[in-house]
């Protein structure tokens, strides 16, 4: 049981997720968020935070084997991300474009320079 | 509603929240965490193994508070990792968990109105779920990396 972040979250990356999250189970890529699948305690807290409602509880359609595999790969592969960031550049108008899953890069998160 | 700005803690219930349309607030929170710890510590079978672990319990009971606030009121206030502490209790198992949701829903059930009582019933439900899949996780890869160091010792 646990909770999958989907394709709108691509270019987008709001990260309003993260802040709201108890356990810090999300996980940063370049142009896009994922929830590691073993930690997340299926709270459900992040699904109303999200502005471009990406997040989908595992039992629902929108979380599809696909996208169900890519948050497990792919958390266990970038860093762990504990607070919000802002959003990518052009993040509104990314939000609700179609065929963004062409476009998920498998990059980690740049190391952020202090 | 003015959202807080990211980063900060937010003290009005977010809409958005599943706490906020059936009215919990912080101190439903507050009343229901203290009385349910309280009948926890009175409890033959779950007493003993918060005892054990629990040395202030006044910190312990502001974390739960943290925590059920961030769930159902959207607070941000909880950060933490609830999977390997309850992964690391040896002995916790199903009837344990079953133990505890039957303690907390009676205890939501007098401390709350129906409707809130069921917000947190139903999160209860979840998290329990949630944490005893990791926790089986857990203890498989626990398991496998012991057999790995007997196979590799020869």
């Amino acid at each position: 049981m646990t909770y999958v972040v989907t394709e709108n979250c691509i270019k987008c990356k709001f990260t309003d997720c993260v802040e709201v999250c108890p356990v810090d189970c999300f996980y940063e890529g370049e142009n896009m968020l994922v929830i590691h699948p073993d930690e997340c305690i299926d709270c459900g807290v992040c699904v109303p935070e999200c502005p471009a409602e990406a997040i989908f509880s595992d039992s629902e359609p929108q979380a599809t084997e696909q996208w169900l595999e890519i948050n497990r790969k792919y958390s266990e592969l970038w860093p762990n991300i504990t607070g919000k960031i802002p959003p990518m550049p052009g993040a509104e108008e990314e939000n609700g474009r179609p065929g963004k899953l062409a476009e998920l890069s498998p990059e980690p998160a740049s190391e952020k320079v202090g | 509603m003015e959202r807080a700005p990211a980063g900060q803690i937010r003290w009005t219930a977010d809409p958005r929240s599943p706490g906020f349309p059936v009215g919990i607030t912080e101190a439903t929170i507050h009343a229901l965490v203290h009385s349910f710890y309280g009948r926890v510590q009175q409890d033959p079978t779950l007493g003993p193994i918060f005892a054990a672990r629990v040395d202030d319990w006044p910190e312990h009971l502001e974390k739960m508070c943290a925590f059920w606030s961030s769930v159902v009121l959207m607070s941000g206030r909880y950060k933490g990792r609830p999977m390997p502490v309850h992964a690391r209790i040896t002995e916790l198992n199903g009837a344990h968990f079953e133990h505890w949701l039957a303690l907390f829903r009676a205890t939501a059930a007098e401390v709350c109105e129906l409707p809130a009582a069921a917000v947190f019933i139903d999160r209860a439900e979840r998290i329990a779920q949630s944490l005893q899949m990791g926790i089986a996780l857990h203890r498989d890869a626990v398991e496998s990396m012991r057999q790995v160091e007997t196979e590799g010792g020869q």
